[in-house]
């Protein structure tokens, strides 16, 4: 169960980005709302170039016509208050009536603070007075005590980060305490959906706020399930019916083989007769072997061979397989060599012991049987670092590239969905490779080092141990 | 090589099949085989009836009877007589044979069957069985007295270890044939034996010493190469 993480996780990085973003765009916002609303020109910095431009000359003070046109524009007055004597020398014409002539200093420090009779008022100082520009009383809004705590302003910085900090934890909290409900009616559809392709019967509750999507998992979930039960019921039916033929075939079959096998071994009967008898054996015999492969064929086929696999020495199975096949004595044309190097004594693989002799039995028995002229067959286990290799050869008849490659690579018929004929080599090698795939290995057909067949079985093993 | 045992043909069989044809086919391989003391049953309820007044030996038994089966047959046998029980059925399930098994048969036979394989395992079962009448066993120097663990070479009486006796039973029991070193091992050591393999060489050169005319050159107890040994045994 990743993805709900993730998903908060991102949602929560979207939330914040949003945030930030938002932020940024209000400051951007503010910043050109502000310079929108600010005239041409701070009212400090025209009052400074009234004070500078205001020129003494003999009948009075001028103010040169520009700067008096700008005043005018903004509606604004002015005066000139001389320092000595603290009387107006000055003053525009619209100057209101209400406006003292003559200022105390306390008066002075209001006026630069604040307002003469409610005009928002600013100064600019001159050589030797302050001149003092009014503007209309709902031009400006000042204020008056313009001062902070000087630790406010000195971390301003590391304030603003903190702000912004509890600001997007507070987001989170709000965003994760709002979708709480949310989540939790997704988390086991989430969980359902998960279980669907794993073929797991999943039942949701059909109620809250996606019970809908709970409702469409819940049928399909029913709905894989029947398939999946269908499709069994099928294969243990095909795999039943294997079974039931060849459990009936082996009483007649017995019959055949045993008294086959006893008119062989009269010796008082014309040879002619006991050759014929000593076929049926044989073909029988391979009637038997055939049953054999095409019941386990489909039990595994179908995944209904219990599979036992136990920590087993390879190289005892094998040898045991071996000499099972020696000691059966069949005949003398097909003499079995165990290559194994002798110092290796153990070859540790977690197997089913029945299955893996039966794969290597059936290797064996067909090299005896493609080579009826007989036959070397050569049989070896090489111990790699995770893995282990049985290698059953033959310097019998061989096959070509081409066979090899059919071999290798071509369905059998009963694994093949296509209608054909050509998958037909033999059922043993089919069950060999599916042995080896119960147990994660792999099957290679090809050329022995001498030229002739080889089949490898290459099964992950643990540990190998040499004496 | 044959190991004809005239104690072991002189034993009662019990032969349990609901076919005729296939009982006819078992009676003339066994007697084929040298065994003359057969009885035949359809039912469980026939061989029930035999096994009372006939008291056999050996029973060898199909699974699937008209009127019950024949692992329930077996209980019920070996209730009144322990004597052993090999199936001989169609059922070649993994599952019946670990159950055949489980319920003590000594052996458990899939059909079709080869004759000769069938007189070998019963051979074996009987020659396992009835081992306390184990006879002497003649090899080509000597002679092995396994209920004495002795070997007798030249008159003289020589005694074999335990392990010695463990791995010797164990090649007797399979005379003539291969057993691997594995097998071996696991008689003399119990299971698991990994690692013995030097130890298990040096008991063979040991039981070579005693059993042999000529320990470095072997005739009966042979080496094949990587696989394991064979006890090569005179004939009776």
């Amino acid at each position: 169960m990743k993805t709900l993480p993730k998903l908060i996780r991102r949602f929560v990085c979207m939330m914040l980005i949003s945030c930030i973003l938002l932020i940024l765009l209000n400051l951007i916002l503010f910043a050109a709302c502000m310079s929108s609303q600010i005239p041409n020109r701070s009212p400090w910095q025209t009052a400074e170039e009234v004070a500078s431009s205001l020129q003494q000359e003999d009948n009075g003070y001028v103010l040169p016509e520009a700067v008096e046109k700008e005043l005018q524009r903004d509606d604004a007055w002015a005066i000139f208050i001389d320092d000595t004597s603290r009387q107006v020398v000055w003053q525009t014409e619209n100057l209101p009536d209400t406006v003292p002539m003559t200022y105390s200093i306390s008066d002075i420090s209001r006026l630069t603070r604040g307002y003469i009779d409610g005009y928002p008022t600013f100064t600019g100082e001159a050589e030797n007075g302050l001149a003092v520009l009014g503007y209309p009383k709902d031009r400006f809004w000042k204020d008056m005590w313009p001062s902070w705590d000087y630790h406010l302003i000195a971390n301003l910085p590391k304030t603003i980060l903190l702000a912004l900090a509890v600001n997007a934890a507070l987001v989170c909290a709000i965003y994760l305490i709002a979708n709480a409900k949310l989540l939790k009616s997704i988390n086991p559809i989430v969980n359902g959906i998960q279980a669907l392709p794993q073929n797991k019967e999943c039942h949701l509750k059909e109620k809250g706020l996606l019970s809908e999507l709970a409702a469409s998992i819940n049928k399909t979930s029913e709905i894989l399930q029947s398939q999946s039960r269908q499709l069994r019921k099928k294969e243990t039916a095909r795999a039943n019916w294997i079974a039931g033929v060849s459990h009936d075939i082996r009483t007649p079959l017995s019959m055949i083989m045993g008294y086959a096998a006893q008119i062989k071994s009269e010796w008082n009967l014309p040879e002619d007769t006991r050759k014929k008898a000593a076929v049926i054996v044989t073909q029988s015999g391979r009637m038997r072997n055939l049953i054999n492969d095409l019941n386990l064929a489909s039990k595994l086929e179908y995944n209904m061979q219990p599979i036992n696999r136990k920590e087993e020495n390879l190289v005892a199975l094998v040898r045991q397989v071996v000499v099972d096949f020696i000691n059966m004595e069949i005949d003398d044309q097909h003499p079995i060599e165990w290559k194994t190097d002798e110092a290796l004594s153990t070859c540790f693989v977690t197997a089913d012991k029945d299955l893996i002799s039966r794969a290597i039995g059936n290797l064996i028995q067909n090299s005896i049987n493609h080579n009826e002229q007989g036959c070397h067959i050569f049989v070896q286990i090489m111990a790699e670092n995770d893995h282990a290799t049985i290698s059953v050869a033959d310097d019998g008849i061989g096959a070509t590239d081409e066979e090899i490659k059919r071999l290798n690579h071509a369905p059998h018929y009963m694994v093949c969905d296509e209608n054909t004929s050509e998958q037909r080599h033999g059922l043993g090698l089919l069950l060999v490779k599916q042995i080896a795939a119960a147990h994660e290995g792999e099957v290679t057909i090809g050329h022995s080092p001498s030229g002739r067949f080889e089949v490898k079985i290459s099964l992950p093993s643990k540990a190998s141990k040499r004496i | 090589m044959k190991m004809d045992f005239d104690y072991l043909k002189q034993k009662r069989i019990l032969l349990v099949d609901d076919e005729q044809a296939l009982l006819e086919l078992v009676v003339s391989i066994l007697k084929e085989g040298g065994f003359q003391k057969i009885r035949t049953a359809k039912t469980v309820k026939e061989a029930l009836e035999i096994s009372a007044s006939y008291r056999p030996e050996l029973a060898i038994l199909d699974v699937m009877l008209p009127d019950g089966d024949g692992f329930v047959l077996m209980e019920q046998l070996k209730r009144t007589s322990d004597y052993p029980v090999l199936f001989l059925t169609a059922r070649g399930e993994d599952a019946d044979k670990f159950r055949g098994f489980g319920l003590g048969a000594d052996d458990y036979m899939v059909k079709p069957f080869l004759p000769q394989e069938l007189l070998l395992r019963v051979n074996a079962i009987l020659r396992r069985c009835y081992k306390g009448q184990n006879p002497l066993i003649r090899l080509s120097g000597s002679e092995i007295d396994l209920d004495r663990a002795e070997v007798i070479k030249n008159g003289e009486r020589i005694s074999l270890t335990a392990k010695e006796h463990h791995i010797l039973t164990a090649l007797f029991r399979n005379a003539g044939k291969i057993v691997t070193i594995d097998a071996l091992c696991e008689a003399a050591w119990g299971d698991n034996p990994f690692g013995y393999e030097n130890s298990l060489m040096a008991h063979i050169r040991r039981i070579r010493e005693k059993i042999e005319k000529n320990p470095g050159k072997p005739v009966s107890l042979i080496t094949v190469k990587g696989l394991g040994y064979k006890l090569v045994v005179e004939e009776q």
